[in-house]
C-alpha cells in the first residue's frame, strides 16, 4: 500500500484516541478495585494508584516512541518481537493475550457485581443466588460482546465519546460531592509500605488500557503529535480520578465495610448523597431516595465502564493474535477474516471463549486483575528494553517521529523497567520463609510465591515453551540486540569494502543463472560475498482455507530453494549467505535487506513484460528497481547466462554500467565482449552516422573503465530495431543500460535498445547504477504516488 | 481513463466496478462476470473503518485481504484496475468509487444469508440497489448452471 493509502486509513484524531484510551482505562478498575485495594493497603492504597500511574506514564513515553517509529498492528508485542527477537516476542505475545483475556474476565465479573444489585430488588429469585447471579450476568455479557465483535457490529465514535464523557462527569460529580461532604481518613497506612507496593500490582490492571492506543497506531492521524499526547493524557486523567475516588471512598465508608463490599463506589455514593438533601432548594427530598438515586447512577456508570473496557480488550487481543500470526509465532488459522463480516472471527471467538472459561471456573476477581497486571508489567518491562535496543541498533526502518526527550532518554526506560520489575517482585512474593521438605532433604526459601506469581510464571513459561516447541523453527529469528550492543563495529564492518551482491530468489529454475551472474560480479572484487534471500509473503497466506498445510509447504520450499543456492555457490566457489525472511511485501523486504546489508548490487530475476504471476517478485520488481540505493541488474533468462556478451551502447546514463556487467559476465564464463551501436542513416552521409556511433561506443568504454572489448560494432541501418534483434541473435547474453532511473520497471523499456532486449529470447541483463541523490529517490517516490 | 462520457452511446459493460470482499468472493464474482465480456473492469475493496473507534480488523490485515482479492480477480481479468477505499460506510464508498472512475455499472454477487445475518451486516445489497445513481448488475450465483 502506498503512503497515500496509509493516510486514508488514518481516521482517529486526538479526541478519538484519547477517548479510546480513557474508555478502556476508566473501566471496572475504578468501580471494583477500591474495595480490594482498601483491604490490602487501607487509605494508603491511593498511593498505590498514584505509583501505578507513574509506572504507566514511563511506559507510555517508551511506547509512544515505539508506536510512532513502527505504527503496526500488535502494539507492544510487535516492538518487542522486532527488537528482541521471537523468544521474547513469544513471551510478550502470549503474555498480552493472556493479560487481555484475564482483564476481560475481570471487567465482566465487575459488571456482574454491579448489575446484580440493580436487578435484585425487582427480581426475587436473583436475590437468593447472588454468587451465581453475578457469574451468569458476566457470562451473558461476555458472550454478547464477543458476538458484537464477531459480527462486526459497529458502535459509533460519538457513542463512545458520550460514554466516556458521561463516565468522567459521573466520577467528577462523585468526587466533588464526596469532597464537600468532608471525608475523614482514619489510620492512613495500616498495612505498611510493602503492602502499598504490592497493591500497585493489583491495581495496575486499570492502567493497561493505554496500550489500546498503541495497537491502533496505524489508524491515528498525525501520530507524531496525537499519539504521545493521547497516551499521556489517558494515563494522567484516570490516575487523578482514581486517587480521588480512593480518597473519598476510604474517607466516607469505614474500612472494613468498604473492604467487604463488591460495589464500593455505589456504597460511597449512597453514603454521600443524603448529606446533600437539605442543600436542594424548594423541594424536600427524602434522603433515602437520594441514596437510591446515587447508588443507581453509580451502578449505571459501572456497567457502561466495564462493558467498554472489555470490548476494547477483546479487540486488542485479536490484534495481538494477528501480529503473532504475521510473524509466524502463532498459527495463521486464527487470523482468517470472515467472508461476510470481515472480522478476524476466529481470534475473537477464541478470546471470547477463554474469557468465558475464566469467568466460569470461578477465578476470584482480585486474582484475575492481578494476573492481567502481571502480564502487562512483564510486557512493559520488555518494552523499555526494546526502546534502548532500537535506539542503539538504529535500523533504517526505525524512524520514530516522537522521541523521548533527550533529558529523559536513558532515565525513562531504565527507571520504567526497574519499576515494572520491582512491582512484579512485590506482587509475586511474600516475605514468609517457606520450607520445602522432600524426604530427609529440606530447602528453605526466604520467601513464598503468591498465587498470582505462580500463575504469572506458568504463563511466561508457557510462552518460552511455545517458542522452543513451535515458533523457533518457523519465525524468522531476527533480533537487534547484537547490533545494539556493538553498533559501531557493525557499521564499520559493512563499510569495509566488502562487495556484496544481494540476490532475491524465488524460482528454482532461474536460481542458478542469477547466482552465476551475481558470482561473476562478485569475483571481480577481492573481498566479496553473495547474500541469497527468499521472502515468503504474508498477504497470500492469510486467505486460503487450507493455509496450514500450504504454509508448511511454502516454508519447506523456501528451505529447499536456499539449500540449492548453497550448493550452487559451492559449485561456483563463491562466498554465499542465505536469509529466509517472512514479510508483507517482498519488494519492501528486499529494499530493507539491501539497506541492511549495505549491498553494492542487487540481481533481480524478471520473467518478461507479461509474466506477472509466476516470477519471484512479480510486481515486486517495481519498488526494487525504482528505489534500490545500489547497482541494480534486472535479469531476463535466456538459454545461457554469460558466454558471448553483447553490450548495447546507447545514450542513456547507465550504458557504462551495462558495459561493466557485460565484461564481468564474459570474464567469468570465458566468453567474448562486443560493444555495439546501431545508428539510423539520418539526413547526412552514412559516414557521419558511423562516426556518431563510434564516438558513442568509445565514450561508453571509457566511462565504464573496462579493458578494450574483443570487438566493437557500429551498424548503420534504417530499421534499427530489426537490426538490433538480428545482431542480438548472434550472442548469448545481452547487456543494456536502463535509460533513466525511472519509477516503474516498465518504463525501463522505453528506449529502443531496451525494447529489443525485452523481445529477444537471449539472456538479458538490464543494468542501472545506484540512485545517488536523495532528490531522485524522492522524485521516484513522488512519481510512484502519482501513478 | 479514456471512456466516452455519453450515456446514450455507452455500453453497459464499458467500465464495470466490481466491489469484492474476500479472495473467494472475488474469484466467484469475477467468474460470474466473465461470460459477459466487459470492456473494462475495476475491482475495489472497502477497508471498513471505525471512524472514531478502533477498527474490528487491523488495517494491515484488511489490506492483505484486498490484495489477495485483487489477485484473484486478475486471474480472470488480467487487465483489471484496482481501487481501495477506506470508509465506515461500505455502500457510500462504492458509490464514490463509481463516480471517481466513471463506472458504467456496478456489478456484484449477492451473498444471501438469513435475515438476522443481513440485518447484522446492514443489508448492503438493498442499499446498493436502491440508492445507486447508475446501473447495478446482480450477477447470478453460479454461471455454470443455467
Amino acid at each position: 500500500m502506498s503512503e497515500a493509502d496509509q493516510e486514508l486509513a488514518r481516521d482517529l484524531g486526538f479526541l478519538e484516541a484519547y477517548t479510546i484510551g480513557l474508555g478502556t482505562m476508566i473501566g471496572a478498575g475504578i468501580f471494583v478495585l477500591p474495595s480490594i485495594a482498601a483491604k490490602a493497603a487501607g487509605p494508603a492504597s491511593m498511593i498505590s494508584f498514584a505509583l501505578g500511574g507513574v509506572v504507566s506514564l514511563l511506559a507510555a513515553l517508551s511506547l509512544s516512541e515505539l508506536a510512532t517509529g513502527m505504527p503496526k498492528a500488535g502494539g507492544s508485542y510487535y516492538y518487542v518481537n522486532r527488537a528482541l527477537g521471537p523468544f521474547f516476542g513469544s513471551i510478550v505475545g502470549w503474555g498480552m493475550w493472556a493479560g487481555l483475556t484475564f482483564a476481560s474476565a475481570f471487567y465482566m465479573l465487575g459488571f456482574g457485581q454491579y448489575l446484580l444489585p440493580l436487578l435484585t430488588p425487582h427480581v426475587d429469585f436473583l436475590a437468593s443466588m447472588s454468587g451465581l447471579g453475578k457469574t451468569v450476568a458476566a457470562l451473558v455479557m461476555a458472550a454478547l460482546l464477543t458476538g458484537v465483535n464477531y459480527y462486526g457490529v459497529k458502535e459509533t465514535g460519538s457513542l463512545q465519546n458520550v460514554i466516556v464523557i458521561t463516565l468522567v462527569g459521573l466520577i467528577l460529580g462523585f468526587l466533588t460531592l464526596g469532597l464537600l461532604s468532608g471525608p475523614s481518613i482514619g489510620e492512613f497506612n495500616p498495612e505498611g509500605w510493602p503492602a502499598v507496593a504490592a497493591t500497585v500490582g493489583t491495581v495496575y490492571v486499570t492502567f493497561i488500557g493505554f496500550e489500546v492506543i498503541a495497537t491502533s497506531a496505524e489508524e491515528i492521524k498525525n501520530p507524531s503529535r496525537n499519539l504521545p499526547l493521547a497516551m499521556i493524557a489517558s494515563v494522567v486523567t484516570p490516575t487523578i480520578l482514581y486517587v480521588g475516588v480512593m480518597f473519598v471512598s476510604t474517607g466516607t465508608i469505614p474500612l472494613d465495610v468498604l473492604a467487604a463490599s463488591e460495589v464500593p463506589v455505589k456504597l460511597a455514593a449512597e453514603e454521600i448523597l443524603p448529606g446533600f438533601a437539605s442543600a436542594i432548594p424548594f423541594v424536600s427530598v427524602p434522603s433515602s431516595l437520594l441514596a437510591a438515586i446515587g447508588g443507581t447512577v453509580m451502578i449505571l456508570g459501572a456497567v457502561l465502564a466495564t462493558v467498554s473496557s472489555a470490548n476494547a480488550s477483546i479487540l486488542s487481543a485479536a490484534r495481538v493474535n494477528f501480529a503473532m500470526g504475521r510473524d509466524e509465532i502463532l498459527i495463521d488459522w486464527l487470523n482468517e477474516v470472515h467472508d461476510r463480516f470481515r472480522t478476524p472471527y476466529r481470534a475473537i471467538s477464541v478470546t471470547g471463549i477463554l474469557t468465558l472459561v475464566l469467568i466460569g471456573i470461578g477465578v476470584g476477581v482480585g486474582t484475575l486483575a492481578e494476573v492481567a497486571s502481571f502480564m502487562y508489567l512483564v510486557t512493559y518491562a520488555l518494552v523499555h528494553v526494546a526502546v534502548v535496543v532500537l535506539r542503539r541498533a538504529n535500523p533504517d526502518s526505525y524512524e520514530p517521529t516522537f522521541r523521548i526527550p533527550s533529558v529523559l532518554y536513558p532515565v525513562v526506560p531504565i527507571l520504567g523497567g526497574l519499576a515494572c520489575v520491582g512491582v512484579l517482585i512485590q506482587m509475586s512474593t511474600r516475605m514468609v520463609p517457606y520450607t520445602l521438605a522432600v524426604g530427609g532433604l529440606s530447602v528453605t526459601s526466604p520467601f513464598q510465591l503468591t498465587v498470582v506469581g505462580g500463575i504469572g510464571i506458568v504463563l511466561v513459561a508457557f510462552g518460552v515453551a511455545w517458542y522452543y516447541l513451535y515458533a523457533r523453527d518457523r519465525a524468522p529469528s531476527e533480533t537487534l540486540v547484537g547490533e545494539a550492543i556493538a553498533p559501531a563495529p557493525a557499521t564499520a564492518a559493512d563499510g569495509d569494502g566488502t562487495y556484496r551482491v544481494v540476490v532475491p530468489l524465488a524460482n528454482p529454475a532461474s536460481e542458478r543463472d542469477l547466482l552465476r551472474l551475481a558470482a561473476a560480479s562478485a569475483r571481480t572484487h577481492e573481498d566479496s560475498e553473495i547474500v541469497a534471500i527468499n521472502v515468503i509473503e504474508v498477504p497470500d497466506q492469510t486467505s486460503l482455507a487450507q493455509d496450514l498445510t500450504f504454509e508448511e509447504e511454502r516454508v519447506e520450499r523456501q528451505q529447499e530453494l536456499l539449500e540449492a543456492a548453497r550448493d550452487i555457490a559451492a559449485d561456483l566457489d563463491v562466498g554465499l549467505r542465505t536469509r529466509a525472511i517472512v514479510g508483507r511485501e517482498a519488494g519492501s523486504v528486499v529494499l530493507d535487506m539491501i539497506a541492511e546489508e549495505d549491498a553494492d548490487q542487487v540481481v533481480v530475476g524478471w520473467a518478461g513484460p507479461r509474466g506477472r504471476r509466476e516470477h519471484v517478485l512479480g510486481s515486486t520488481v517495481d519498488p526494487i528497481v525504482s528505489r534500490a540505493s545500489c547497482d541494480v541488474t534486472l535479469v531476463k533468462r535466456g538459454e545461457r547466462a554469460g558466454g558471448d556478451v553483447l553490450v548495447l551502447a546507447g545514450e542513456g546514463p547507465y550504458a557504462p554500467v551495462a558495459a561493466r556487467r557485460g565484461t564481468e559476465y564474459a570474464a567469468a564464463t570465458d566468453g567474448t565482449v562486443t560493444v555495439c551501436n546501431v545508428q539510423p542513416p539520418g539526413d547526412g552521409e552514412e559516414s557521419t552516422a558511423t562516426e556518431r556511433g563510434e564516438e558513442l561506443v568509445e565514450a561508453v568504454i571509457e566511462q565504464a573503465g573496462i579493458d578494450d572489448p574483443d570487438e566493437t560494432r557500429v551498424v548503420v541501418d534504417e530499421d534499427v530495431k530489426e537490426t538490433l534483434l538480428s545482431i542480438a541473435g548472434e550472442y548469448e547474453t545481452i547487456c543494456v543500460g536502463a535509460t533513466r532511473s525511472s519509477a516503474l520497471a516498465q518504463a525501463m523499456f522505453g528506449s529502443l535498445p531496451e525494447r529489443v532486449a525485452a523481445e529477444t529470447d537471449r539472456t538479458v541483463a538490464v543494468a542501472r547504477g545506484p540512485e545517488e541523490s536523495p532528490l531522485s529517490i524522492g522524485e521516484a517516490i513522488a512519481r510512484r504516488l502519482e501513478s | 481513463m479514456s471512456v466516452e462520457h455519453d450515456p446514450g452511446e455507452r455500453s453497459l459493460l464499458a467500465h464495470v466496478l466490481l466491489p469484492v470482499a474476500s479472495e473467494d468472493d472475488a474469484l466467484a464474482t469475477a467468474r460470474a462476470l466473465a461470460p459477459y465480456d466487459p470492456d473494462g473492469v475495476t475491482v475495489m475493496h472497502v477497508v471498513e473503518k471505525g471512524e472514531g473507534v478502533p477498527d474490528k480488523t487491523p488495517v494491515e490485515q484488511s489490506e492483505a485481504t484486498a490484495a489477495a482479492a485483487y489477485d484473484a480477480v486478475r486471474e480472470v481479468f488480467p487487465e483489471a484496475e484496482d481501487h481501495t477505499a477506506y470508509r465506515r460506510d461500505v455502500v457510500e464508498a462504492i458509490f464514490e468509487a463509481a463516480e471517481e472512475i466513471d463506472a458504467s455499472a456496478i456489478a456484484f454477487q449477492t451473498r444471501g444469508g438469513n435475515r438476522l445475518i443481513q440485518f447484522l451486516s446492514g443489508d448492503t445489497t438493498l442499499k446498493l440497489v436502491s440508492q445507486a445513481d447508475r446501473p447495478v448488475i446482480t450477477l447470478p450465483k453460479d454461471p455454470g448452471e443455467t
